[in-house]
């Protein structure tokens, strides 16, 4: 005996030949046509067909209009016509085929079959709700073994962004709905960029070599168009236009072109300002991976990001500069006690830095700010108010995270990874 | 922004600083006032203050005194500090030979009486001085003498270093130049300073007695102020006059403002002879309309001109036309910006109402970070745990761990440690790097990284260029190249991109398992199976399968 039966459809076909079937000999009649038409000829059954003979590739489709791509019917057809003709005989059909008959619900398997093989599955009493349990309603006749639902099932692992990443990610979004245009900084950078163009003459103290790196290989970079050059070159030496008294000393390119590590964002800041691109009134921001010789300890990591921008508008003064940085510190921090101190930037006057009120750890430094000073923005060809901000994100990260070492933000501890929180 | 260098920050004592103020002022109210001095009270001791001066260009403040006589201005001493220099009658011959800061001038101070706390106050705004302004006396240096031990005419002069012989400072006996930088600690910590040249500068009173030997020391007797001493000789040398001017009218005003007489030195090159400390009132001019056109606070005339006066500076208004006058130790006024800020900080930062003023702009991510998003999301969606590594690293990681030559990358010249010296040229030894820092946590161990490498690029500005990669790493006990293969084929599916796999064999992977990454015909990055070699240098005991992608031909 068989263990299969024809099910409604597979007798139904059996006597019209199966719906890829029709759809060949349709098209054999008719040759190239529009899928419509074939649609009408076949009915109900057309999707069924043009999938299997997709499968079988047989057909092709173009512009909306179906041909065959070989007048042969296949021999996968006929052997499942020939399975479906077995069972109604009662004989055992190739296993392979009367799986896929299966599969198409055009045979099934007799109940007694479907008992037997359920039994033997399931034992004494049910674990697994299998599908042959639930055919053959052996689930009606055999208890469900009981699990202890307070328990959960072994430990897993999911993908997942890494803390401080994703946070910067977060703090990205935030600032392009606070209208921010994201500037993209560089690793290397030239002096030129990261100390002459914000002012900082070159007997700077900060240009030692121990305050910033400077490179091995290569050692010297490009300087940008000549008459921005000129321009910080003759405002360092004697104020050029700015009805400033400049630096006073002999102003070198040669030491501007020297290679190095950017240092701080802010050196991103006078490329943003001197950009063909720059729009007016515009907003922009960086968070820039920064370089610097520090030993490194809990607060001091071998890299730190910086985040900082620039507003630039015309008419902005000190009372609007102000007035960002409180918005900054609602919008990063919730915090809506503030406090200004005076500061000091070689590129900036007035400077001013920012501390927010923590609940718990009083009055902590938020971020820094100015308005640039002239000797900055008038040779980079800017004649309007530029203020530059920045805030401590490493800081924020730290207290977002609830961690005390700063050298957890790069973490290389994957159990640490495991156990942090996405929410 | 981040402060570029460590502020000054200075000890004074709170009783001190309320007896030259002459009056008492309660700790929260001096807390205050420290803000119209551009510094803050760090921390309160006892009676020893803790203050962060926060302007590395107003040496100015960098002592009680200093921080005195700004305040003083909120408490109704305000206008320009009267300070009066006496015309003395000292010479003093510079005829130094040696390259080592070849310039200096001098002061005299009498009438002096040194406590103890204003012996510490001479002494740290000496050191605070040479440090800060002095670039750690790389710049300049100072001596202060005292003037009763010291038989004038005095010399700055040079000599060859094995004819310089003195006690120096905290030594009884005598020390030739050559054993000071060797042995004194002073000379041991600026002997550097010193490595161009066998001719040093050394300061000689008429009997051919060592004052001192700049920039390093001075003699234990001349050269050793106490509670005791009455008159001082001061001296600061150094390559540019600028700054030498500033140091020593900065030190006249402080040994002033402590009720000294100071009288001024001949300072004699050759012809030319300079006469300091000067002490002189500058002015600076500028348009009124100025102030608040970039302060925001609309002041009236009036107010403004008290606002200055308070901040220790004397006004005449003409029209829209601001005269100021202020002393000549304040080097830091370039600008009429820098009159603006003094008259903002008087006014109090926080008495500004800070509005937030809407400037209607579009925020835009960058087209990288709005891409490496997508990546993200496909990267997590596939279960594997992203990291975050340093982008320094070292060519150890970089080549050899890794079986591959040695090629040029961008290199530190001054690295903290070599462990960081290198900028990573791509992603794979990060990841191995954390895999070795994990062996005992549970396997299989999945991982990624999306991040920037740093490679040469002579067309560009900086001749390097900013590159990002993303890269994956399996191990566990029993995985391999089909493993990763699969994961690659999910990840390119998902970001939409045509690739094929090329058999190429690679020295750090496993021959016949590693291959190139080809999109649009270039190759775009690599995949495989690392080398039991290659994972024996990390210490690796488990199969690391990997594949790298260079970002820019995904997008």
């Amino acid at each position: 005996m068989s263990q299969y039966r024809l099910t409604e459809e597979g007798k139904k076909y059996l006597k019209t030949g199966l719906p890829e079937k029709q759809l060949i000999e349709f098209l054999s009649k008719s040759g190239e046509t529009e899928i419509d038409i074939a649609r009408k000829e076949l009915g109900e059954t057309f999707n069924i067909a043009l999938q299997w003979c997709k499968r079988f590739n047989v057909v092709e489709i173009k512009n909306g209009r179906i041909s065959l791509t070989s007048n042969k019917i296949p021999d996968e057809i006929h052997n499942l016509e020939k399975s479906l003709n077995e069972v109604q005989d009662e004989k055992e059909p190739v296993s392979s085929d009367a799986q896929t008959l299966v599969r198409r619900n055009l045979i099934e398997e007799e109940k007694e079959t479907l008992e037997r093989k359920a039994e033997k599955i399931v034992g004494s009493e049910i674990t697994y709700l299998l599908p042959e349990v639930i055919a053959s309603d052996m689930w009606k006749k055999k208890p469900f073994r009981k699990y202890n639902v307070t328990v959960s099932g072994p430990k897993m692992d999911i993908g997942k962004r890494q803390p401080y990443s994703r946070f910067l990610s977060e703090v990205k979004r935030k600032l392009i709905e606070m209208g921010f245009i994201e500037i993209l900084g560089s690793s290397i950078t030239t002096e030129f960029w990261n100390f002459d163009a914000l002012f900082q003459p070159q007997n700077h103290p900060s240009r030692d070599w121990t305050q910033t790196y400077s490179l091995k290989y290569p050692k010297k970079g490009l300087l940008p168009e000549n008459k921005i050059v000129q321009q910080i070159a003759a405002t360092h030496e004697n104020g050029w236009k700015t009805d400033g008294a400049g630096w006073g000393y002999k102003w070198s390119s040669d030491k501007a072109a020297q290679l190095m590590p950017v240092a701080h964002d802010t050196a991103i800041s006078p490329q943003t300002l001197s950009s063909k691109k720059l729009e007016i009134p515009g907003k922009y921001f960086q968070i820039v991976r920064c370089y610097r010789p520090d030993v490194i300890d809990a607060t001091h990591g071998v890299e730190f990001n910086q985040m900082g921008g620039i507003v630039v508008a015309e008419d902005l003064n000190f009372v609007d500069l102000l007035g960002l940085l409180k918005e900054f510190a609602l919008d990063f921090a919730g915090a809506d006690s503030v406090r200004f101190l005076s500061d000091y930037y070689p590129f900036t006057e007035p400077s001013v830095q920012m501390n927010v009120k923590h609940p718990k750890l009083g009055w902590i430094e938020f971020g820094g700010a100015g308005i640039f000073r002239e000797e900055v923005t008038k040779p980079l060809g800017i004649d309007l108010p530029v203020i530059a901000w920045g805030l401590g994100i490493d800081r924020l990260a730290m207290h977002k995270l609830k961690i005390n070492d700063i050298r957890y933000l790069f973490t290389q501890s994957l159990e640490w990874l495991k156990d942090a929180r996405v929410v | 922004m981040r402060g570029w260098f460590d502020m000054p920050k200075i000890d004074v004592s709170y009783t001190d600083l309320c007896s030259l103020l002459g009056r008492k002022i309660p700790i929260d109210k001096l807390r205050d006032d420290l803000l119209y001095a551009k510094s803050e009270l760090d921390e309160a001791n006892g009676d020893i203050l803790k203050i962060d001066v926060k302007d590395t260009n107003r040496p100015d403040l960098w002592s009680t005194e200093g921080i005195a006589r700004e305040i003083a201005g909120r408490y109704g001493k305000t206008g320009l500090p009267k300070y009066n220099v006496k015309k003395g009658k000292i010479v003093v011959k510079l005829d130094t030979k040696s390259p080592v800061q070849p310039m200096a001038v001098c002061a005299i101070a009498r009438n002096l009486k040194i406590d103890s706390s204003f012996l510490s106050q001479i002494i740290q705004l000496q050191e605070k001085l040479a440090v800060s302004f002095g670039r750690n006396r790389k710049e300049l240096s100072i001596g202060v003498y005292d003037l009763d031990k010291i038989k004038f005419p005095v010399r700055y002069t040079s000599k060859h270093k094995t004819e310089i012989k003195f006690s120096p400072l905290g030594y009884e006996q005598e020390m030739t130049a050559e054993a000071i930088l060797k042995n004194h600690p002073k000379g041991k910590e600026f002997s550097h300073l010193m490595k161009d040249t066998d001719i040093y500068p050394v300061w000689m009173d008429a009997e051919n007695k060592i004052l001192s030997m700049p920039p390093i020391i001075n003699s234990n007797d001349i050269g050793n102020l106490t509670t005791k001493t009455k008159n001082v000789f001061i001296e600061c040398t150094g390559y540019d006059p600028k700054f030498l001017l500033v140091v020593i009218d900065t030190i006249a005003a402080q040994m002033i403002d402590r009720g000294g007489l100071v009288e001024s030195v001949s300072n004699i090159t050759g012809t030319k002879k300079v006469v300091t400390p000067s002490l002189a009132t500058k002015k600076f001019s500028m348009d009124m309309n100025y102030i608040n056109k970039v302060s925001g606070l609309n002041l009236d005339n009036k107010t403004i001109v008290s606002l200055l006066k308070q901040a220790r500076y004397d006004c005449q208004l003409s029209g829209d036309k601001l005269n100021v006058m202020y002393p000549s130790y304040r080097s830091d006024i370039m600008h009429a910006r820098d009159i603006v800020e003094d008259v903002i900080i008087s006014y109090g930062y926080n008495n500004i109402p800070a509005k937030i003023t809407s400037i209607a702009t579009r925020g835009k991510l960058s087209e990288l970070e709005t891409f490496t998003g997508n990546l993200y999301e496909i990267s997590i969606g596939i279960g594997f745990q992203e990291i975050l590594s340093y982008i320094l690293t070292n060519s150890d990681n970089l080549f050899s761990k890794m079986n591959v030559p040695q090629e040029s990358a961008v290199e530190i010249e001054n690295p903290m440690s070599r462990n960081w010296s290198v900028f990573r040229t791509w992603l794979i030894p990060s990841l191995l790097e954390f895999l070795a820092k994990n062996k005992n946590v549970e396997y299989p161990q999945k991982i990624f990284e999306i991040g920037d490498c740093v490679l040469l690029n002579p067309k560009k500005e900086t001749k390097t260029e900013d590159v990002k990669k993303v890269a994956f790493a399996i191990t566990d006990v029993k995985v391999g190249y089909e493993d990763i293969s699969s994961v690659l084929d999910a990840f390119m599916k998902n970001v939409g991109v045509n690739y094929s796999l090329k058999e190429k064999p690679h020295t750090y992977m496993i021959n016949g398992r590693s291959a190139e990454i080809i999109i649009g015909g270039s190759s775009a990055g690599f995949i495989g199976e690392i080398h039991p070699l290659v994972l024996k240098n990390w210490g690796l005991q488990k199969a690391v399968v990997v594949f790298e992608i260079d970002v820019s031909y995904l997008m």
